[in-house]
């Protein structure tokens, strides 16, 4: 029993929850709207232009992100924007740091990122939300 | 035009110092939002007792968006310079013209409704969409994907798009005019309407492309065709396996009976692909039909520089082959 707990505990305690989030202009974006504009393939959302934001290609959270909801290894979102480079789409512009990406989706109406739900802060509007666990 | 490339090459070199420049993703024309990039590509091969080296696909990228509009056009030098030996003799050739490949306007309506005008590829099964050497698993094309549709579209495709669980996207094209250029198509064709459904469910995409196009410059017995193709992509990080089949025929005649592939890539290590196809193909017009296995291997130490080789063996006689590439997307 007491190992099972201290299982429980160990889980819990690396378990780590990743928020998408958006200007709180941005309508609620089905998992599936999420992937389309991360994607490049939606550019505009209830007439408003969507800027997806990325961290920089070393963070581990971006490979968090792209593995959960764009179901792509750093290689393969690689190899697909240079496909996309063919089909005259630019990737989403990528931020240094989490801070940097909530000051620019507060700024901007079609701003679009992701950050640890442990610095979500007011202002910003949570659009799907899930634990990742190390 | 040399004056033109040159310029487009300057402008390249210019913007790139000035920037960040990764190898494969275009440099951006100063704080305009318009994106400059290109290809290349040179191929041996050898087929029977003949050998040529070509220099071809070298081509010129430019595109960019604004608000609801975005723009591609994509011009390409085909044969820049050919040389074939056989035991008798050697040719040279080389075509200055520049083609125009694609160049097309695409207005956004929202985030469903997409409209697409001018001349672009003809979004019919996977293979066709991203055909350049650089990009593709192996240096020759599916005969099935030359023989069963139009590869170029002049006109107007309606796409729509939705985006749950699965993506469906639709596309509706519709040509009834000139190509813009005809000598860079498949078909020479004046009339194209055609329709396409794609389902994509994660790691699984299935197709489903129908159509009439019209050839002009044919007896008209032949110059009304139909086709219908099927194709499935199932890519995982390790491996991809990729399949089209399709039909073509007049109202008369059927013309291409079957024509179909089977492919699958495997990275056996980061950089380095193996890749084997099964195709055949039936030509009820030249009574040509052939099956053949190709084996493949690529090897990237970049992502835009593709160094290729492949082996075709042949049902029929005399063409078996093997074709070498180097190509690269800048």
């Amino acid at each position: 029993m007491k190992l099972l707990v201290l299982i429980l505990l160990g889980c819990s305690l690396f378990a780590q929850e990743i928020v998408v989030i958006a200007n709180p202009h941005m309508r609620a974006l089905t998992k599936g709207e999420i992937r389309g504009v991360f994607l490049r393939k939606i550019h505009i959302v209830d007439g408003v232009k969507v800027v997806p934001l990325n961290l920089e290609a070393s963070n581990p959270l971006r490979h968090a992100f792209q593995k959960h909801l764009l179901h792509m290894s750093l290689s393969q979102a690689q190899h697909y924007w240079m496909r996309q480079h063919y089909l005259g789409h630019r990737p989403p512009l990528s931020k240094h740091s989490q801070k940097s990406i909530k000051e620019f989706v507060k700024k901007i109406e079609g701003g679009i990122g992701y950050i640890e739900a442990s610095n979500l802060e007011e202002g910003l509007k949570v659009l799907y939300r899930w634990e990742r666990n190390e | 035009m040399r004056k033109l490339l040159l310029l487009f090459f300057s402008s390249l070199l210019l913007f790139a110092q000035e920037g960040g420049y990764t190898l494969g993703e275009g440099v951006q024309l100063g704080s305009t939002p318009i994106y400059l990039g290109g290809y290349f590509s040179l191929q041996y091969t050898a087929q029977d007792k003949v050998q040529s080296y070509d220099f071809d696909d070298l081509a010129l990228l430019s595109y960019g968006e604004y608000n609801k509009f975005s723009y591609m056009a994509e011009l390409e030098y085909k044969d820049f310079y050919v040389y074939t030996k056989t035991s008798t003799q050697s040719v040279t050739y080389r075509d200055d013209t520049l083609h125009v490949e694609r160049l097309y306007v695409d207005y956004t309506h929202d985030e469903n409704i997409l409209v697409r005008m001018g001349k672009y590829n003809t979004p019919a099964g996977f293979w066709n969409l991203l055909p350049i050497n650089v990009l593709r698993a192996t240096t020759s094309n599916p005969y099935t994907n030359e023989l069963l549709f139009p590869e170029f579209t002049t006109g107007v495709d309606f796409v729509y798009s939705s985006y749950s669980d699965a993506e469906l996207k639709i596309d509706v094209m519709v040509q009834h005019n000139a190509d813009l250029d005809n000598d860079y198509n498949n078909y020479e064709m004046d009339r194209h309407y055609a329709l396409g459904v794609t389902y994509t469910k994660s790691a699984l995409s299935l197709k489903l492309n129908g159509g009439y196009f019209h050839q002009i410059e044919q007896t008209s017995a032949l110059a009304d065709r139909y086709y219908l193709m099927g194709s499935a992509r199932y890519a995982q990080e390790k491996f991809e396996l990729m399949g089209e089949v399709g039909y073509q025929a007049t109202k008369e005649k059927v013309t291409t009976p079957f024509a179909g592939y089977l492919q699958g890539l495997y990275h056996i290590v980061p950089k380095h692909d193996a890749i084997l196809r099964v195709e055949h193909y039936e030509n009820a017009l030249t009574g040509a039909q052939d099956s053949f296995a190709l084996f493949g291997y690529t090897y990237r130490p970049l992502y835009p520089i593709a160094i290729k080789g492949e082996y075709q063996l042949h049902s029929r006689s005399k063409s078996d082959k093997i074709l070498l590439s180097i190509s690269v997307l800048f």
